[in-house]
């Protein structure tokens, strides 16, 4: 069984469901990171094996106890760029909390179309 | 223990999907990504993990800092009424129906997934190569620094763009930014001196994550971020704007056009497989200290920039 891989794509999907599903808007955010964190794990994960190490160190003679350093240098910058992301994402919560005085998806979006209805 | 470890990190995840205060599943998200970095960590990826660690520190601080003071969070439930009353029976069969697609795409990815391992050329390559070509003892650090140059360049520039979309995202019109005033915000008393005591140690360990960042986990990133929550615990101490959002703005991007001079420079020179100093490794150390340095100075004021413009949004409601 290879849990490293089957146990990402689980959380990927709660996050997708819970994206579906959920009535909340920063809640849905919250989703939104579960899934990104669920990505880089399956990515890292796809080279797993027990007991591996890290690729640090002056000598490192026995090359395939090693991981693979390529996916974790990308996977830094895509953490960091996910939370660009998810502070952008705020910001449109909070403009849309300012101006509907809401955090719930069902009621913004009825305020929003009667305010385009108006217009 | 792996196995316990994921199955830890499933359940954090349900616990985020069930619960229904804003305030509390800000709290778990902050579990989930502790979970996720203890497994960064099973993974053999210190970097990684510790970019995690400080990132979500960062974000839940963030989180509960401003949805404190703008969204009220007075606890209460996203969903008052009881079960049945608040779900009609359409929004029922839409959730079973969200549910269904969810479990038959599961199923069907975790079918796929393709036997064997990872090709482990490329990897061997790396990791035979690079202390050689790039110096340093840090793999993952010689790939961000060298090998894939470009990639953090245009990292560090999406960073820049998001930090201006958030400035410009965030400008209403009837507010007027004046630095320098007293918060009032009154924060607990216990978390203030518990901060005190933590504060210090968090910008050593910036300090130290940047300065070692060639030899040891760690690097501009990471270092960066952590520099930053020391910002934000200052903040938190004693409760005053005094940073002017203007000057971290442009601060930001100069250094973000040095962190691109230093690159450029770096690749006419031929710091990669092509480096013609490979006989003198104090030139290569020289550049990867500049670049985390640069790096970790970046990444700092863009995250400083966002919490304090969210701060700054906040105090004038």
């Amino acid at each position: 069984m290879r849990m490293m891989e089957i146990v990402p794509i689980v959380v990927f999907f709660m996050g997708m469901f819970g994206l579906m599903t959920s009535k909340n808007i920063i809640k849905s955010i919250a989703c939104l990171v579960l899934l990104e964190m669920a990505v880089i794990v399956f990515i890292l994960g796809l080279a797993f094996r027990t007991g591996i190490l890290p690729p640090v160190g002056q000598s490192l003679e026995n090359v395939y106890s090693v991981a693979d350093p390529l996916p974790q240098a990308l996977m830094i910058t895509a953490i960091i760029i996910g939370l660009a992301v998810t502070a952008i994402d705020f910001t449109m919560i909070i403009n849309l909390v300012r101006r509907y005085k809401s955090t719930d998806w069902d009621e913004v979006k009825a305020m929003s179309t009667e305010n385009f209805d108006e217009c | 223990m792996t196995e316990a470890l994921l199955l830890l990190w499933v359940v954090s995840g349900i616990l985020i999907l069930q619960e229904q205060t804003v305030y509390r599943m800000v709290i778990y998200l902050g579990v989930f990504s502790l979970i996720t970095t203890i497994i960064f960590l099973f993974q053999g990826a210190p970097d990684v993990a510790l970019a995690s660690a400080s990132v979500s520190g960062f974000s839940t601080i963030f989180l509960v800092v401003c949805f404190e003071k703008y969204y009220g969070f007075r606890d209460k439930p996203v969903r008052r009424k009881s079960f049945r009353a608040h779900f009609k029976p359409a929004q029922i069969a839409q959730g079973l129906a969200a549910l269904a697609f969810c479990v038959i795409m599961c199923l069907m990815f975790i079918r796929f997934i393709p036997g064997g391992y990872a090709s482990t050329y490329l990897m061997y390559q790396y990791i035979t190569m690079f202390q050689s070509d790039v110096g340093g003892e840090n793999a993952v650090t010689a790939i961000y620094l060298a090998y894939r140059l470009y990639d953090t360049v245009f990292e560090a520039l999406m960073l820049v763009v998001s930090v201006v979309a958030v400035v410009h995202l965030s400008r209403f019109d009837e507010l007027s930014f004046d630095d320098g005033e007293q918060s009032e915000v009154r924060h607990s008393k216990i978390a203030i001196r518990t901060i005190r005591c933590i504060c210090s140690v968090i910008i050593l360990f910036g300090i130290y994550l940047i300065a070692n960042g060639h030899i040891s986990p760690g690097g501009g990133f990471q270092g960066g971020v952590a520099i930053a929550v020391f910002f934000v615990c200052r903040y938190m101490i004693f409760n005053i704007y005094d940073i002017k959002i203007n000057t971290v703005l442009k601060d930001e991007k100069i250094v973000f056009l040095g962190i691109i001079l230093v690159a450029v420079f770096a690749i006419f020179l031929g710091v990669h497989q092509y480096f013609p100093y490979q006989h003198l490794p104090l030139f290569q150390t020289i550049y990867m200290l500049m670049m985390n340095t640069l790096i970790g100075i970046k990444v700092a004021l863009g995250f400083l920039m966002l919490f304090y413009r969210y701060v700054a949004v906040d105090r004038r409601r």
